[in-house]
């Protein structure tokens, strides 16, 4: 292989074979493909940037010394996202959150605070009336995906707001295929119902 | 009033729908089913927010934090040896390959084995003829050298300072000292600053 491999090019498992070969750039490859995803699942899992950020660390780092044991077989999606699943969820078993702010974490107590766990959103061209309405809409759905129960919100996220595919995510929280159907069906509901008043 | 045709949609034909992959006779009666209809089109609102959802980005330093606690394994450790040699075997396609090259090489070493032990005769002959050779050629190597050297220019200035042993000594002292003086002016120049520079830590 060439001293520097086109990183686009390779496959989730190539660019794991060269990280088991000490190569430092491939651990950094890893990381940059999957960081967004896995920060946002975690954020809105969590609600809270900085949490969030320690979860996402907690993950990538646990996911990359254990490198050694990932089995090629499997996507490495699957496998990150299982492990940031698992650490999102056994952080909500210990602290239950239920409020959502996109102005900043719950638990922040000064505008500072506010201001350092605020959700920082991609830049997006669009006018100040869109800007406001979708802040409106989008401020809406993330409260309203706040207040599912923690699997709804796992497999509604993997499944609509990364794409996954039913049986990955039935492999990444280790459910039954028809459990996590019925989890995001019942998931949709609860949006539908909670976001009816909006279009009143 | 025309009969709605069918059973309501399920939640799979939701989903059917979405995708684009509705059977025909449940096709039929969403075109029929105004509750069917409306539901359909509110999940695809669902959908469709979901999906555009904004994009979250972690902190830029966020993969040089990772970095820090992440130990990486050294290529030429026993362990990583093992972890290459099970990626070799991680497919049905990778082991069959690294079955086919290792059967490929231990028949080639086996032949050549079998192959030496019936013809050592031939073998012992072709040793003899190759050091024979190689002997010949070495000292005509070595000849051509040393006749070409003789016939240097200074070849005669180096034979007769050899022959002066004061002269010989003179020129190995000065060589001796410029070795250490050149010693310890690199030591010099590598050593770090024992203070801070000034100008280095804006």
């Amino acid at each position: 292989m060439a001293n520097t491999p086109e990183w686009v090019a390779l496959t989730d498992q190539q660019v794991v074979l060269l990280a088991r070969g000490g190569r430092e750039a491939a651990y950094r490859e890893l990381i940059r493909r999957y960081e967004r995803p896995v920060f946002a699942l975690l954020f809105r899992m969590v609600r809270d940037r900085e949490l969030a950020e320690d979860l996402s660390q907690e993950t990538f780092v646990k996911a990359l010394n254990a490198i050694e044991s990932y089995r090629p077989e499997f996507k490495f999606s699957s496998w990150i996202f299982k492990i940031a699943n698992n650490a999102a969820i056994d952080h909500l078993r210990r602290r239950e959150l239920d409020t959502l702010s996109l102005d900043g974490s719950p638990h922040a107590e000064t505008p500072e605070a506010m201001q350092a766990t605020a959700l920082q959103i991609g830049v997006r061209q669009e006018s100040p009336l869109e800007a406001v309405e979708a802040r409106e809409l989008g401020g809406a759905i993330e409260a309203a995906i706040g207040r599912l129960r923690p699997e709804y919100r796992s497999c509604i996220l993997l499944r609509h707001v990364e794409g996954r595919a039913y049986e990955e995510i039935a492999e990444i929280l280790s459910l039954p295929l028809g459990t996590v159907k019925t989890y995001i069906h019942r998931a949709r509901n609860e949006l539908r119902l909670a976001l009816a008043h909006l279009k009143e | 009033m025309t009969p709605v045709p069918g059973p309501h949609l399920s939640a799979d034909d939701f989903d059917a729908w979405m995708s684009g992959a509705l059977a025909p006779d449940t096709r039929e009666h969403l075109d029929h089913c105004a509750e069917c209809r409306e539901r359909a089109e509110a999940e695809r609102e669902i959908v469709s927010l979901l999906g555009a959802l904004p994009l979250i980005n972690p902190s830029p330093d966020f993969a040089d934090r990772v970095m820090l606690s992440v130990s990486m394994p050294d290529p030429f450790s026993l362990r990583s040896l093992a972890g290459v040699i099970r990626g070799l075997f991680a497919t049905p396609r990778a082991a069959a390959f690294a079955t086919t090259v290792a059967l490929v090489l231990v028949g080639s070493m086996t032949a050549s084995i079998v192959w030496s032990l019936g013809h050592q005769e031939t073998l012992a002959a072709l040793g003899s003829w190759a050091m024979a050779e190689a002997w010949q050629t070495g000292w005509v190597a070595l000849r051509g050298l040393a006749s070409n050297l003789m016939e240097q220019p200074w070849y005669a200035t180096i034979r007769d300072s050899l022959e002066h042993p004061a002269r010989w000594g003179a020129i190995s002292a000065f060589a001796t000292l410029a070795y250490i003086l050149g010693l310890v002016a690199l030591r010099r120049l590598l050593a770090l600053p024992a203070r801070e520079v000034a100008h280095a830590s804006s």
